[in-house]
């Protein structure tokens, strides 16, 4: 087992599910014991790869994955919907998917609905504009608020 | 980073907010660095960007400034 091997396990739970596997579940699917599974988990938190909840093995990000909701979802043409991280993250997971999809988001300022939609691989024409707060180089101070 | 229906809606956003503006770009510019950024992560062998090739991916979508250096 190698911690991509990890990486893509849980990538590909959160889209055939929408639930993060926890250590016990891919030490399971790899056929490793659960210690070894956790500890590949906290290499790739390490390496920024994925987020977990704080002091545990609970997988919060698997870029560009939510595995807990969020505002950002990416609905695609296969009827088949995921959460993403942020709208960067969501728009990712139908790049990743290589799908037809959309973007169902609001406006983080009064709440209206926002669709960015993405057909044969280009992106409708939209009025929003994309806001960070922060340098790109601060992003991982705190990743949940960029 | 957030989406807004319009500048006038960041401006509002960040003034109600004591923030100083960030960067505010177009969904395209996001969607062509999200396609490199993301498309590739259900492929064997993965690995983040390095902090050049990251940037690299940011000035390919146009966005050269210091916000956006590494």
């Amino acid at each position: 087992m190698t911690d991509d091997d990890v990486r893509l396990h849980i990538l590909r739970e959160l889209i055939a599910s929408g639930t993060a596997p926890s250590v016990a579940d891919t030490g399971a699917a790899l056929d490793v014991p659960e210690s070894d599974a956790a500890a590949a988990y906290d290499r790739l938190a390490a390496n920024r790869v994925i987020v977990l909840e704080p002091g545990t093995h609970d997988v919060l990000m698997a870029a560009p994955l939510s595995a807990v909701p969020t505002p950002h979802i990416a609905r695609m043409a296969d009827g088949r919907s995921h959460y993403g991280n942020c709208v960067w993250d969501a728009l990712g997971v139908i790049a990743m998917l290589g799908q037809d999809g959309g973007v169902e988001t609001v406006c983080t300022d009064c709440d209206a609905a926002l669709t960015l939609t993405v057909r044969r691989g280009a992106l409708a024409p939209t009025d929003a504009v994309v806001h960070f707060a922060v340098p790109a180089a601060r992003w991982w101070e705190n990743i949940v608020f960029t | 980073m957030l989406l807004f229906r319009s500048e006038e809606h960041v401006n509002r956003w960040c003034e109600q907010r004591g923030l100083d503006r960030g960067a505010v770009f177009t969904p395209e510019q996001l969607w062509t660095v999200a396609k490199p950024w993301h498309g590739p992560r259900l492929e064997r062998g993965w690995r983040r960007f390095t902090p050049a090739e990251a940037e690299a991916v940011f000035a390919g979508a146009g966005l050269t400034d210091t916000f956006w250096h590494l």
